[in-house]
């Protein structure tokens, strides 16, 4: 049972890794938590779900077009919401990402109604592979490594890439990187819209392993928030190591110690970790100077 | 001095009599010479959504009454509110019923938790409430005046399905999945009471909380407890998560389940047809029935509604709200709540397309549970049910 629990953990917190992902991508450009990430996830899997089922589009299309949504959603939101804000604070435009995670959730139920869907997806939840007498699903499988690999390649963008660099300066302080010719407006969109497709993924890969309806992503949000707290919300590696244990943990303590607490276990541990260590396992504390 | 006190009084009177005159004038609260107001919550977003739909049921209802004429005259005005499945909602829901609407009832509405919140105040107001849609003790216990219950007790359901799958199936070593609330633990009350009458042990005991998405722990405390067969009493989303769990570790007990997740075709779709083989218990007529009065619902479904789909969630708001149209027409024209009560007490072994339903005056809890019986079905490889059994009393 214990190998058992510590797969069916990893797979479950590649989930909360790829959510946490999203949210650090944009925390780490503009310092804001955006707590519209689920929904903007869950719409975009929508998107899809409308593609695959009722014109019957080829999966590997209908993910392209989605992706090709999901950047039009995080640009959109970024340019008619957060742009907007008069003498925007970083708590002012969380309040704005929360609107907007509502504003979204009503839409999804009046377009789509609140009738759970099954999510077509090419990859099958319920037959799996057996590693070393240990059983894992084959999209539990597809799960770890598509985090894995797209964790690696934001990696590489943000430390090696221009453009990832001038997200990372953009961060720092906006001012000197626009006046280090960065074009800063353009980076947030970017920013946005990179980590509303690394949403979708999460969204779709979600919807596989359950079921797709409106709330879909609340669970796995908080979720994903906790492993970023644990991590540190600066580190991309960070973020992939806490959702891998926040999943480990929980599932360590819904089998030894008590199932009807597993749950609490995510926010036990953001608390710990905002007292002990605010900024997280992996990521550096960052301290503004004045 | 004198006169000017005079005119004071006769200002006072006045206005007395101004304010007295509407208040005898309008006889009962939401119901005038053409119009009765009625009302439900559901959960039209939210969890839960899904159950949802037996508000909207009860909408088709109200419309095909209204289509054929009303009820002595009277055409219904039907008031739906989304409360999410969220019990503080549910509560201004009821408020506005009473103090704003000013409805003359209340018609089903989906939730224990949610439910709870609303009893008393309604209870306090005088209205009527016709046929919460769950089936708990917390609507008899203790008596209400005004509370008619119609959902089969889950208590006395799970009791009877445990007892279905131990002595006509033969299965021992039994395992209980719930969702850890008041709707899940009255299906735990069940299947103990069944259990420690036989004296058989429960193999496991598994809980899940509504929000929960990941179950591979819960799947794993499942299959480790060697079950033979497992009773699940939880929502669709967690009937569907938990099956692809248990059916990812290779986990294939015989599943049985309550009315609650007796919406097949649903079920079938969210679960990808890992529904088939589960055993069920039915409150009402199966989709395709040919009782007449699902015939003639169908037929103004397509008319009226054809938006919505023909399942049993949506029909349920048919058959939780049938009991309370017949006691406005057995009311007669001087409906009243007393006059509703009355009638609603006449009911015997009356039977729309639901459970048989009887009411008597209140002397003991069962007076005010209507339903007291549901019947077994078993889902087939093309979704369809194939019927167990006939009518089983289960509350005696």
């Amino acid at each position: 049972m214990f190998g058992q629990l510590i797969v069916s953990g990893l797979a479950v917190g590649a989930c909360y890794a790829l959510l946490a992902i999203a949210m650090v991508i944009i925390y780490k450009t503009s310092e804001v938590l955006n707590f519209a990430q689920g929904e903007m996830a869950m719409v975009s899997t929508f998107v899809a779900f409308t593609m695959l089922d009722a014109y019957h589009v080829p999966f590997p299309w209908a993910a392209a077009l989605t992706f090709l949504f999901a950047i039009f959603l995080g640009i959109f939101f970024e340019i008619v919401f957060l742009r907007q804000a008069k003498d925007p604070t970083v708590i002012g435009l969380i309040i704005i990402t929360l609107g907007f995670e509502m504003v979204l959730m009503g839409f999804a139920g009046w377009k789509w109604g609140p009738d759970q869907r099954s999510f077509p997806f090419p990859i099958s939840n319920i037959e799996t592979y057996n590693i070393g007498g240990l059983l894992i699903s084959k999209i539990n499988f597809w799960t770890i490594l598509i985090t894995l690999v797209l964790m690696f390649i934001l990696f590489l963008f943000f430390r090696y890439t221009k453009l990832g660099i001038a997200m990372r300066a953009t961060q720092q302080n906006q001012l000197a990187a626009r006046v280090m010719g960065i074009r800063t407006k353009w980076i947030l969109s970017f920013t946005w819209a990179i980590s509303s497709i690394v949403g979708a993924v999460a969204g779709m890969l979600i919807a596989a392993l359950g079921v797709l309806d409106p709330p879909m992503m609340m669970d796995p949000l908080l979720k994903g928030f906790a492993s970023g707290v644990l991590g540190g919300m600066t580190s991309l590696p960070g973020t992939a190591v806490g959702g891998a244990m926040l999943g480990i943990i929980e599932n360590l303590f819904g089998g030894y110690v008590s199932l009807a607490f597993k749950s609490v276990v995510a926010f036990i541990i953001i608390i710990l970790m905002l007292c002990i260590r605010p900024s997280g396992l992996l990521a550096r504390h960052y301290v503004k100077k004045v | 001095m004198v006169k000017k006190n005079l005119s004071l009084i006769g200002l006072l009177m006045a206005t007395v009599f101004i304010i007295a005159v509407p208040a005898s004038a309008q006889k009962v609260q939401g119901v005038t010479d053409t119009e009765i107001l009625i009302g439900q919550w559901g959960p039209q977003t939210g969890p839960a959504a899904p159950w949802g739909a037996v508000a909207r049921g009860t909408d088709l209802l109200v419309k095909i009454i209204n289509e054929e004429g009303g009820i002595h005259g009277r055409k219904f005005k039907y008031f739906l509110r989304d409360d999410s499945y969220q019990p503080a909602k549910t509560k201004a829901i009821a408020k506005e019923f009473v103090e704003q609407i000013g409805v003359f009832a209340v018609v089903g509405g989906v939730g224990v938790a949610t439910g709870m919140t609303a009893r008393d105040y309604l209870m306090e107001n005088k209205i009527p409430w016709c046929g919460p849609v769950t089936g708990v003790y917390e609507w008899i216990t203790p008596i209400q005046k005004y509370l008619f219950a119609i959902y089969p007790l889950y208590d006395d359901e799970a009791f009877n399905l445990t007892g279905y799958l131990d002595e006509k199936l033969g299965y021992k070593k039994i395992a209980m999945f719930y969702q850890n609330d008041d709707y899940g633990k009255q299906g735990v009350m069940g299947v103990e009471r069944y259990l420690l009458k036989k004296k058989i042990n429960l193999v496991a005991k598994v809980s899940a909380e509504v929000t929960d998405r990941d179950l591979s722990t819960h799947a794993l405390k499942l299959k480790n407890s060697g079950a033979e067969a497992v009773i699940m009493w939880t929502m669709p989303t967690h009937a569907a998560l938990i099956l692809a769990e248990t059916a990812k570790i290779g986990f294939k007990p015989q599943w049985a389940t309550s009315s609650t997740l007796s919406d097949s075709a649903l079920m079938m779709q969210i679960t990808k047809g890992l529904w088939v083989g589960m055993i069920n218990s039915f409150f009402g007529e199966l989709p395709d029935s040919n009782h007449p009065l699902m015939v003639k619902y169908r037929e103004w479904h397509k008319k009226l509604a054809p938006q919505e789909r023909w399942g049993v969630f949506y029909y349920a708001g048919i058959i939780f709200s049938e009991p309370f149209f017949e006691g406005v027409r057995r009311a007669g024209k001087n409906l009243t709540p007393e006059t509703w009560i009355s009638a609603m007490e006449t009911l015997k072994n009356w039977q729309g397309i639901g459970p048989p339903i009887s009411y008597s005056k209140p002397n003991h809890p069962m007076d005010r549970q209507g339903g007291k019986h549901v019947f077994y079905g078993k889902v087939k490889p093309d979704g369809n049910i194939q019927r167990l059994t006939d009518w089983i009393q289960i509350t005696k």
